[in-house]
């Protein structure tokens, strides 16, 4: 089903986008990337973000995270207006309210499982007991506990994704951003990531968006939102 | 996992490359270590503050050429002179050539007064004193030389003359203690001995050491010293035993400058390599330090992680240059103390280690800061290669 609106209803939004826009310089050219982004998402969707390269998507997330500014419009995300908080506080915001999922996993290869995801936990005052339960709540809820004391290079793909997607969670985070989480993987490896994080939307209502490429992928999303050069183009209900 | 943790994984990420940077640094503090406390060394021999009131009278063509003892006359009359002591380097040594030590003929009635600090720690009694003095054929000996030998007292001491064509027989009537080590590395004996056993130095002397009332009689002593013997067959050079020493020390060139300019060079080199190495490290980690900063490090957090990962490197580095050089020190010492008394009195001085230890860390800062400034001001997104 193809809808004409960009609130997509269902519940109290967790992000809001205003007439967002972004441009990069390039000496003296603009080149505008987004303009007059109009968005409410509601708690507990699951969104992916789709579109052709150059369309704007990975900034759009980048944005809803908090990694990077709006040369125009505002961003409420979490409670929090993002254009209200200086570099210092959108750092702690991200903490708190963010999980980040990256195409390469991106974790620390000089740390195992175990400290990967017990990086973020660094940040939030926990003590050791209690950062060592929340790492093995959340190596438990990825399936990798035997996994813990193993690392990156002694991971496979999946699992490292696995682990990464545990690092993303482990804070508690309200909102989880995956751009292209699958990416990198085969099949069986990103139908098993792709599973767990509609898992973590269904069963502990995070809030998920993924920008992805691959419609096997954004068939896994409640709702798929599609860019078209800068503006939103259609957003559309996955009927599954 | 605590913050330290995190910072020495981040460190040993490159095990070779870690080691290698380590390995450096330890080279260039204890190049630099060992090299200021050299310098320290010889500008102690300068800069002796005991000698403050002493004076050196000697021949004025150079120290071969000797002087009449009966100048010793002259130099006692003088109100401002208290006592006045004929030396002369014997240049004998102890059983084999190679165990060479500063040995004297000295004037036995004056020398404990001449260097009464030098003597100052021995708690020397008069009995002693009066042993020395009693045998015309005694000598007295520090207690490094001593131990060193495995000599105590009443052991005879057999010299084997290089310069004088004697090879006295000695007594040890006196072991004495210095506060510095390298005066304890000395042997004298009468001077007599000298006198009767070489015909040519009857009645003369290579220098006399005076003793002055007051140091600041002293510019005074010496321009009446020098013009009194001016014109005459043996003119005079008087000097303070600072002075003196000074002389021995500019054999050797302007060691000061050379060593400077060596130790500046160490400095840049290592800042080079470290810098490089850091700049090197931090580029590699550009998406993992933008991972940190998305998962909620801030700027600064990162910042700080990094420059502590160039402090720690160069701190060890550092620490270890000041270890080895300490135990070098301890080598140089034992090893050519005698033969050079002024090595007996090297050591790595605390402020020596505290200088080192500084500059280390301020090149560990000032290598690490740059790069790490530049990595955690570039855009998070940017450094992710995450534009879409």
């Amino acid at each position: 089903m193809v809808s004409d609106r960009f609130d997509l209803g269902g519940g109290e939004p967790i992000i809001t986008l205003r007439d967002v826009a972004k441009s990069y310089w390039r000496e003296t050219l603009e080149i505008p990337v987004l303009q007059g982004i109009d968005l409410e998402i509601p708690a507990g969707a699951y969104i992916a973000l789709m579109g052709p390269s150059g369309s704007g998507k990975t900034t759009l997330l980048n944005l809803i995270a908090g990694i990077d500014r709006p040369t125009g419009g505002s961003l409420e995300v979490c409670g929090y207006e993002l254009n209200n908080l200086d570099d210092d506080e959108l750092a702690a915001w991200r903490n708190a309210h963010v999980g980040f999922i990256f195409q390469n996993y991106n974790l620390v290869p000089v740390l195992n499982a175990f400290e990967n995801v017990e990086l973020p936990l660094l940040l939030t005052g926990a003590g050791r007991g209690e950062r060592r339960d929340r790492v093995e709540q959340a190596l438990t809820l990825v399936n990798l506990t035997d996994r813990m004391r193993n690392y990156p290079r002694q991971l496979s793909g999946g699992q490292e994704q696995r682990v990464a997607i545990a690092r993303a969670v482990v804070t508690d985070p309200d909102l989880l951003v995956a751009d292209e989480p699958t990416g990198a993987l085969d099949a069986k490896n990103a139908e098993e990531v792709l599973a767990l994080m509609e898992r973590l939307n269904a069963e502990l209502g995070k809030t998920i968006v993924m920008v992805t490429h691959d419609p096997k992928a954004a068939h896994h999303a409640k709702r798929q939102i599609h860019l078209e050069k800068g503006v939103l183009d259609r957003t559309v209900e996955v009927n599954r | 996992m605590r913050w330290v943790a995190l910072i020495w994984k981040s460190l040993m990420r490159s095990k070779r490359r870690t080691l290698l940077i380590v390995g450096s640094l330890i080279l260039s503090v204890f190049t630099v270590a060992v090299l200021q406390s050299l310098l320290t060394t010889l500008n102690s021999i300068t800069d002796n503050p005991n000698s403050s009131n002493r004076l050196v009278v000697r021949h004025k063509s150079g120290l071969t050429q000797m002087l009449p003892r009966s100048y010793e006359t002259y130099l006692r009359q003088q109100s401002e002179v208290e006592a006045v002591c004929a030396l002369q380097w014997f240049g004998g040594y102890y059983q084999d050539p190679r165990n060479f030590f500063a040995n004297f003929a000295s004037d036995e009635t004056t020398l404990f007064q001449i260097f009464r600090e030098e003597f100052g720690a021995s708690n020397i009694t008069e009995a002693q004193i009066k042993d020395y003095l009693r045998d015309g054929a005694g000598c007295i000996v520090g207690e490094s030389l001593a131990k060193k030998n495995g000599w105590k007292v009443g052991d005879v001491v057999p010299l084997t003359g290089t310069i004088f064509p004697i090879n006295p027989r000695l007594t040890i009537r006196l072991i004495f203690k210095s506060p510095k080590p390298s005066d304890e590395n000395a042997l004298h004996f009468h001077y007599k001995v000298l006198e009767e056993g070489v015909p040519r130095m009857k009645g003369l002397c290579g220098s006399f050491w005076v003793r002055a009332r007051r140091p600041e009689d002293i510019p005074r002593l010496i321009e009446r010293v020098d013009r009194h013997y001016a014109n005459s067959a043996y003119e005079t050079l008087t000097e303070t035993e600072n002075a003196f020493n000074l002389a021995f020390v500019k054999m050797l060139g302007n060691i000061g400058a050379i060593i400077q300019g060596i130790t500046a060079a160490v400095v840049v080199a290592i800042l080079i390599v470290t810098g490089n190495t850091m700049a090197t490290a931090i580029r590699e980690r550009t998406t993992e330090i933008s991972v940190f900063r998305a998962m909620g490090f801030s700027s600064s957090r990162v910042l700080s992680l990094l420059l502590a990962e160039g402090v720690l490197l160069v701190g060890v580095g550092g620490f270890l240059g000041v270890l080895l050089a300490n135990v070098a020190a301890g080598g140089v010492r034992a090893s050519l103390g005698a033969a050079m008394p002024f090595f007996a009195d090297f050591s790595i001085l605390p402020s020596t280690v505290l200088a080192c230890m500084t500059g280390a860390l301020a090149i560990g800062l000032l290598a690490t800061f740059i790069p790490a400034y530049a990595a955690t001001r570039r855009p998070i997104t940017e450094g992710l290669k995450a534009v879409g």
